[in-house]
């Protein structure tokens, strides 16, 4: 359900001036969420001129997780369906760049080996679990992800018990960290790009109208279980990327554990920033990833002891009042009120409009929150 | 695909044959044959659970038969997806909208429209999408999301999503139901209008005025079969179709006080109907 009551109780109300306006979408949205999302990661981008190091590597991290957060916005968010194990696509970018380089095989080639691997699983893995939905699709991609965990682990791949040790990369004299922290920054830039040029096509359409009605998508054209498998496999892709550059900048990893190539914590971290920024949004992967990772680090550095117990709370607050995230907020607040006759619109004056804004913003999370 | 004998001109545009769909053991349509012939109207009644969207979903493609053939401009499409047939221009609205909530109105038309049987650009289908609400009359509420419209509203916009698909075959599942008196003559029109412009239409619904009308040929159906096949005012008055819809008791009492004859007209069988529901 949505902010506003259906027009059909309004007839029926006696007090009729009081129900909410009908609210459209700005006509460049797409425009704003791109200029936004452009200008954090050029403000992020300012980081290594601090001289910071910790700095630099806390934010390379939190860059890192909104990438993730942005690849998995295209199955999770577009196509709402809740791939709880993309990790495993992460792990094989790792495990296939570990490898490779541990075969004196050239980076790039491992990074592109990896994104292949990915893709290949990712549409094989798809064909079935694709045609599951809800819960059995979250539980069967969660298996995945574990499963080949414990592969990699079991084999010894990458290393005994798949600890994988990789050569200190060199790149001509630059300071490795800064190299990765803009390999992220970039990754990220152009997922930012991807979404937005998807937010305009014929494939986002079929995406979006699979998440809001996929017996309706079908009926009228749109091959549902392809497109799909499609935004499945492509959600790999920069998964895997994002796993081969991590796997290089951290150069020591395990497969399962805290913090593990495959730890499934990651696959929740992809769901839970972009649901918090607004799932199938352009900016709301991006925006969710820097909160809670940011967060998560400031809470696990001054309040060490709660840290666990904070950051869940604010994760129920957030999945109570603000389940559509907090890009939709932001829309609520600053949507013009469309009267039916276009002109009309245009004579409402801005202190009210920002007015109507807030009550909306109050109605929103009042409809919204459980 | 499965051949379909002699490649002769098909007059009929789709054709149902013995079909036969159960849900576990209880059949919903059973041996179920009829056929539409290109451009007629053809209106398919009967009471509450008499198998009724369940033909339109076997004809939609969103279920398969259990056994029997559907075929389409000659062609068995019994296997194929429901997004398949809709290349094919064979477009259906839902009993309950299926609106795109997350969308607004003008999006959900263009999402038929980019999809179906066009193959349109952005623009040439966002073209196609205004047209389409303007001519159902939805085109004020264009910018309005799927989950701010009426039930009326709602239903219209089924039917235009599924225009702007461009069907040559329209099944439209109760799209007047919850309408007002004017409503359902202005979707009367409507539908008249689609037919005029060369697309063949299935019609299901319980308003008997819309029913007659629209269609050139009214299909009963009671328990999954088809009990009365024939033009809108033969049906409305044949004694099946009254017991089937009324019960038998009531068919009796009626056949006793009228001496057995066939002479209520449409507007009587109506009325009694509406009685026999309340």
């Amino acid at each position: 359900m949505d902010s506003t009551e259906p027009t059909g109780t309004k007839a029926v109300r006696p007090t009729k001036a009081r129900a909410p306006a009908p609210v459209a979408r700005g006509k460049h949205s797409w425009l704003w969420s791109l200029a936004v999302g452009m200008l954090i990661l050029g403000v992020i981008g300012a980081i290594p001129f601090q001289n910071d190091i910790a700095g630099l590597i806390l934010w390379t991290n939190v860059v890192m997780f909104c990438c993730l957060a942005q690849s998995w916005n295209l199955i999770g968010g577009f196509v709402g369906y809740a791939a709880f194990g993309n990790v495993v696509f992460f792990g094989i970018g790792a495990y296939t760049v570990a490898v490779a380089l541990q075969h004196d095989v050239p980076y790039a080639i491992g990074l592109l080996l990896g994104v292949v691997i990915s893709a290949a699983f990712a549409f094989l893995l798809g064909l079935p679990v694709l045609r599951l939905k809800g819960h059995y699709f979250a539980i069967a991609t969660l298996g995945v992800a574990v499963a080949i965990g414990e592969v990699v682990e079991a084999e010894g791949i990458g290393g005994p018990g798949g600890e994988a040790s990789l050569p200190a990369p060199t790149f001509g004299g630059l300071d490795t960290n800064t190299v990765f922290f803009f390999a992220f920054v970039t990754l990220s830039a152009l997922l930012l790009l991807g979404t937005t040029w998807l937010t305009r096509t014929r494939f986002g359409y079929a995406l979006v109208a699979i998440r809001e009605n996929e017996q309706a998508a079908e009926a009228l054209g749109i091959a549902t279980f392809w497109y799909k498998v499609a935004a499945f496999t492509i959600s790999a892709i920069p998964t895997a990327l994002a796993g081969g550059l991590y796997a290089y900048w951290q150069q020591f990893f395990n497969p399962s554990g805290e913090g593990g190539a495959f730890d499934p914590s990651r696959s929740i971290a992809m769901v839970l920033m972009t649901f918090l920024g607004g799932a199938g949004t352009i900016l709301g992967p991006l925006i969710g990833g820097i909160i809670v990772e940011y967060l998560d680090n400031y809470t696990l550095i001054n309040f060490s002891t709660i840290h666990g117990p904070l950051l869940g709370a604010i994760v129920v607050l957030v999945t109570i009042f603000l389940p559509q995230g907090l890009i939709r907020l932001v829309q609520e607040l600053t949507r013009a009120p469309v009267a039916l006759e276009g002109p009309e619109a245009a004579k409402v004056s801005y202190i009210h409009r920002i007015g109507e804004g807030v009550r909306r913003v109050f109605r929103f999370i009042a409809s919204q929150g459980v | 695909m499965l051949p379909d004998g002699p490649n002769g001109p098909s007059a009929s545009l789709l054709e149902l044959s013995e079909v036969t769909k159960r849900f576990g053991g209880l059949p919903a349509v059973h041996n179920f044959g009829f056929s539409v012939r290109e451009g007629e109207v053809v209106g398919i009644i009967g009471p509450n659970g008499a198998g009724k969207s369940t033909l339109i979903s076997l004809i939609g493609g969103a279920i398969s038969p259990t056994a029997g053939t559907v075929s389409y401009q000659g062609r068995d499409i019994s296997r194929l997806s429901p997004h398949a047939r809709s290349y094919l221009g064979i477009a259906r609205t839902f009993q309950i909208a299926q609106p795109f909530v997350g969308l607004d109105v003008r999006e959900n038309v263009l999402v038929g429209a980019l999809f179906g049987r066009r193959n349109l650009s952005r623009n040439e289908a966002m073209r196609v999408a205004d047209e389409v609400l303007e001519r159902v009359g939805l085109a004020r509420k264009a910018r309005l999301k799927g989950d701010q419209l009426t039930v009326a509203d709602r239903k219209q916009l089924e039917m235009a999503r599924a225009l702007a698909t461009n069907p040559k075959l329209l099944l439209l599942d109760e799209v007047m139901a919850g309408l007002t008196y004017n409503e359902v003559d202005q979707a009367v029109e409507l539908i008249r209008d689609i037919n005029r412009s060369g697309v063949t239409v299935l019609v299901v619904e319980h308003i008997m005025r819309a029913i007659r009308g629209v269609s050139d040929r009214v299909v009963v159906m009671h328990h999954g079969r088809k009990i009365a096949e024939d033009t809108p005012d033969e049906v409305l008055s044949d004694p099946r179709v009254i017991e089937a819809y009324l019960g038998e008791r009531y068919s009796k009492q009626r056949q006793a006080t009228q001496g057995n004859q066939r002479q209520g007209s449409a507007e009587t069988i109506e009325n009694e109907w509406k009685e026999g529901l309340a």
